[in-house]
């Protein structure tokens, strides 16, 4: 029985993962033993902090040494001052299908409060890809699969209850926590270290 | 001689004291079988106290309420124990109706983490400061009025 509960417990990151999410949107190992689904808006502010600030110290602290597995997952709000979270997570995702996921979202993050304010979303991501690039990105930003995609990470999130962004759903021996203080990483990396003791 | 009225108030108080006390023993068990850290997330959800203090807040507030708890049950100093659990209910509960008011969707705190603030939770933590109120009033008329 412990074995099963053992086995069940490795297996969990994997299958939380799932097979929705290509490898473009993830970073680490799949087995490893955390789970942290990062759910993130282009728009949001406490979004760009922590993808600018904070993430740069989980990669380093868990993905990179195969403590945590990160899934990057799109919750676009649906409030009228995130009228352009929706394109931009589609843009991410089909950037992703191509291995460009990091490069778009960190441009997305950093311009963010001029396509944010102007909607010249294209533009932004645009300037970080060659012109090859950009023509499959903009193909695929369009293509039903990744827009059924983006919305797939939206339903998982309001599954889970989700109720701001950014928020790491972090899963751990068959429990899930959602965690959204990211004013303090020293909190965080407190939590984290202290359930892998266990 | 005791009345029967006086009587009835007498349990009820007793029960109400006993009650109180063992949500305020509940409240704090479950915030410290989980890591603090959960704890002082919540607390710096609401956006009052800089982090520091909501650091130094998880650490003790849950130990403060067991404690707290355990005199309401036990029936001792009770001018200073229920004069405290009515400040930090109305502090809890002047937090918890600012967030809603402003819209903030965060963890309540009151029982351990993933209790969205909503109506419910105002409605019962409300309860509960309208019962220590009563248990103040209670304690004070108590010392000046020996029964």
């Amino acid at each position: 029985m412990k074995i099963l509960a053992l086995f069940l417990a490795a297996l969990l990151p994997c299958l939380a993962a799932g097979p929705d999410v290509g490898k473009g949107r993830t970073m680490g190992d799949p087995a490893a033993p955390m789970l942290f689904e990062l759910y993130s808006d282009f728009v949001c502010p406490g979004c760009k902090h922590l993808h600018e600030n904070v993430l740069p110290a989980i990669i380093l602290d868990y993905a990179k040494t195969g403590k945590a597995y990160l899934v990057f997952r799109e919750f676009p709000l649906n409030i009228p001052a995130h009228v352009y979270a929706r394109p931009a997570a589609a843009f991410a995702v089909a950037a992703a299908h191509i291995g460009k996921y990091r490069t778009v979202s960190d441009a997305l993050f950093r311009n963010q409060q001029s396509w944010g304010l102007s909607g010249k979303v294209w533009e932004t991501v645009a300037s970080v890809l060659t012109p090859e690039e950009q023509k499959m990105v903009r193909a695929l930003a369009t293509d039903p699969a990744v827009l059924a995609e983006v919305q797939r990470d939206v339903d998982r999130g309001t599954k889970a209850a989700l109720t701001q962004t950014p928020t790491v759903m972090i899963t751990y021996k068959l429990k899930q926590q959602p965690w959204t203080q990211f004013g303090d990483y020293s909190l965080f990396r407190g939590y984290i270290d202290g359930l892998l003791k266990k | 001689m005791v009345s029967s009225k006086n009587r009835i108030l007498q349990i009820a108080v007793v029960f109400l004291r006993v009650a109180l006390g063992g949500i305020f023993i509940y409240a704090g068990y479950v915030k410290l079988v989980e890591p603090w850290q959960l704890f002082a997330a919540g607390i710096a959800d609401y956006e009052v106290v800089p982090m520091w203090a909501a650091k130094l807040l998880a650490h003790t507030l849950p130990w403060f309420e067991v404690l707290v708890g355990l005199l309401l049950i036990a029936g001792r100093w009770l001018r200073t124990c229920t004069v405290s659990t009515s400040l930090l209910l109305l502090v809890f509960v002047g937090l918890m109706v600012r967030a809603f008011a402003g819209g903030k969707e965060i963890n309540c705190g009151c029982f351990g983490p993933n209790e969205l603030i909503s109506w419910k939770t105002l409605v019962r933590d409300g309860a509960m400061l309208a019962v220590s109120l009563f248990l103040t009033a209670i304690a004070f008329r108590h010392r000046r009025k020996p029964a």
